[in-house]
């Protein structure tokens, strides 16, 4: 059988568990309650009945049977009086509210007796109340029955015991109601997470789960979800992008290369020129190519891992020592000025052959559009923040303000640049290491005007702290 | 050399044997893993070089190196692969292989990578004192002689050299270069390797009447004793 939505939810179920373990308690303390009650107020009744008896007791020892008949009189006129019976040794009725004594065979020990007395109500129909009595011989031979009508209590105890079923019950209704509403509420709640994710799963990549401020744990699922849902999306955007990118950048050198193969042949052909040129020509473009799918090939590994592989813990200023080691001698030879500086006992976790392969094409790019008499500072230094900060400042052309994001996105090339050497994706590439380091990349504007030179460009590529 | 190809694409065999073929080796093809396998049995390690495809059908490159290896045949394998990150690297490595070059390569740097492979076994004893020409390296003392004459390298010059030496005669790559000596997997967009280079020729052909230090047009570079 298939339950109604509502009573499969977690929520419902788990209200009715928590009414099941209320209801056990409340019975639990209304049985002790009622057992508590009852014998307390039979307890009482007995007290006052004994107290009744040596009130009377007391009159008859000091004035005799007569003013305890006395005694009965007024005590019989009394708001709420007790039962009488006083009796001749013989067990004959003297005087007394009730006709006999509920006690048959009285051996003269003083004895208890449960009953019931007969009573008229105002329709002067008979009811029937339970009443509780002693009866005991006086000292003169004569024999004294005080009791009294329990029936007031036992309708007292009743009272509160349906009193407290009367809440149990109440309770138990309120629970369901509130299991209901909780239920509700938590089931739109996830109905509208699960409304994402079916959309998504449907292709609607962008859905988007509703954060209602209120923190709770549905707001950080939904947070997580939508954030999750982001990266998601900006992957696949990027994969998109790069498709585009791919055809972009690789059509026109291999439409260039199959054109320089197609004009050699028909040179070739005609028996005339030299193939031996366009062939190395083809073969430079080739490789143009190929370089930029392996640039892309490993920006698309390292996203789609998420994280760089094989991490290590070791000391970024040695890194960026073996790297200015490598670009030193290049620097020189074109004239450009090379500085390095590296901050003491720092550490950072990553894969050193990618950190080693963005510091290296930071640098490729700085030597590229420094000119002749710039300069190029290497720098590895810790933030206030704890984070490692690798630099590198030049005193090229730099980047305007606007176009740095744009410099970052894969084969982004600024269009008075495109007559320079290089597939465009070396910060793309540089920017995928950072982030699969947990890490970042920023431009910024380097020194400022020298001279004919500037303002340039500070690349800084940032890893977490260890 | 005997080189034994073990590579399932067929023209990509053929094109590669030819060329080594035209550079004076003697090759063997096989077209898959279990193929190579019985070839490199039959031979009882008398090839020179196996360069083997990392990935084939039937029995892949890293099982066909490794099952050699168990069996004891120390030749020394070139794997080929269209796996270039740097953990592919480390698996091809760890299996057994020497070098590791990632498709698709230039025919230049598989013609370096090979000899220099096949030159590595040469040596199987330990020299503390290499000497090419007229060029003297003592690794003890960490001296470099020309003519007696004592030239001055910078410690990654030293390396650069002691590499150039260990290959005397036979053509390096750039590749190879930033592999062997710095250790780098990636390709630099700009001519770094270049720049060390020319700095180390300036300090041990600079005032001498012969180059040594030769570069290969569309391969690198050179050491010629």
């Amino acid at each position: 059988m298939r339950l109604p939505r509502l009573l499969r939810t977690t929520p419902f179920r788990l209200t009715l568990l928590f009414l099941a373990l209320f209801a056990s308690a409340a019975s639990a303390f209304l049985a002790y309650i009622y057992v508590a009650t009852a014998g307390e107020a039979t307890r009482r009744t007995d007290q006052e009945i004994r107290r009744e008896m040596r009130s009377l007791t007391d009159v008859y020892d000091r004035a005799g049977v007569d003013a305890v008949n006395q005694s009965l009189i007024e005590r019989a006129a009394s708001e709420r009086p007790f039962l009488y019976l006083l009796m001749s040794p013989q067990e004959e009725r003297i005087s007394g509210s009730i006709e006999e004594s509920p006690i048959d065979e009285f051996d003269g020990q003083p004895a208890w007796a449960t009953f019931q007395v007969t009573d008229y109500d105002v329709q002067g129909r008979e009811v029937k109340h339970p009443a509780r009595g002693l009866q005991q011989r006086l000292d003169g031979g004569e024999i004294l029955f005080v009791g009294a009508d329990v029936g007031e209590d036992e309708a007292y105890v009743g009272k509160i015991v349906n009193a407290l079923w009367g809440s149990v019950v109440l309770v138990i209704i309120v629970g369901i109601a509130g299991g209901v509403l909780v239920s509700r509420n938590v089931s739109r709640s996830m109905a509208s997470l699960t409304d994402v994710v079916d959309r998504v799963r449907n292709g609607e990549l962008g859905a988007r789960a509703t954060v209602r401020g209120t923190r709770d744990e549905f707001d950080e699922l939904a947070q997580g979800l939508n954030e999750m849902l982001d990266r998601l999306e900006r992957s696949m955007q990027g994969h998109k992008h790069a498709g585009d990118a791919i055809a972009h950048d690789l059509r026109s050198p291999l439409t260039r290369l199959r054109a320089r193969l197609e004009s050699a042949f028909l040179d070739v052909e005609a028996g005339k020129g030299d193939p031996q040129e366009a062939l190395a020509q083809a073969l430079t473009d080739t490789d143009g190519v190929l370089k930029t799918f392996g640039a892309v090939l490993s920006i698309a590994r390292l996203q789609a891992a998420g994280q760089a592989p094989d991490p290590v813990v070791f000391d970024p200023a040695e890194l960026g020592a073996d790297i200015a080691e490598l670009y030193e001698p290049l620097c020189e030879d074109k004239g450009i000025e090379f500085a390095a500086e590296f901050a003491k006992d720092l550490t950072v976790r990553g894969n050193r052959e990618f950190l080693a392969q963005a510091l290296a094409n930071i640098l490729d790019n700085a030597v590229k559009y420094t000119p002749a008499g710039g300069a190029i500072m290497l720098r590895v230094r810790r933030r206030s923040s704890g984070e490692v900060e690798f630099s590198v400042t030049d005193t090229g052309p730099g980047v305007p303000d606007g176009d740095r994001e744009r410099v970052i996105q894969r084969f982004v090339r600024l269009e008075n640049s495109r007559n320079e050497p290089g597939a465009g994706l070396g910060l793309s590439l540089v920017a995928a290491v950072a982030e699969a380091h947990g890490g970042r990349l920023e431009l910024d504007e380097g020194p400022g005007k020298v001279g004919e030179m500037g303002p340039g460009l500070r690349v800084a590529l940032i890893l977490p702290r260890v | 050399m005997r080189i034994l190809i073990v590579e399932d694409d067929l023209d990509a065999a053929g094109v590669m044997a030819r060329g080594l073929t035209e550079a004076g080796h003697t090759c063997v093809t096989a077209a898959d893993g279990e193929e190579g396998l019985v070839e490199a049995r039959k031979a009882e390690g008398e090839f020179d070089v196996m360069i083997v495809d990392r990935m084939m059908p039937k029995m892949d490159g890293v099982q066909l190196v490794e099952t050699i290896r168990r069996e004891g045949d120390r030749t020394p394998v070139l794997f080929l692969s269209a796996l270039g990150e740097v953990t592919d690297r480390v698996d091809g490595l760890q299996a057994g292989a020497d070098d590791y070059l990632v498709k698709p390569y230039a025919f230049a740097e598989l013609i370096a990578r090979v000899e220099a492979l096949a030159r590595r076994r040469d040596t199987g004893s330990v020299q503390t004192l290499l000497r090419v020409g007229e060029l003297e390296m003592d690794l003890i003392a960490r001296t470099v002689h020309r003519q007696g004459k004592e030239i001055d390298l910078q410690p990654r010059e030293f390396q650069l050299l002691e590499f150039m030496m260990r290959h005397a005669g036979q053509s390096v790559t750039r590749t190879m270069l930033l592999e062997k000596v710095w250790h780098y997997h990636f390709d630099p967009q700009t001519n770094v390797i270049d720049v060390h280079i020319s700095r180390l020729r300036s300090k041990i052909d600079k005032g001498f009447d012969r180059p040594m230090l030769q570069t290969v047009r569309g391969a690198g570079y050179r050491l010629d004793a």
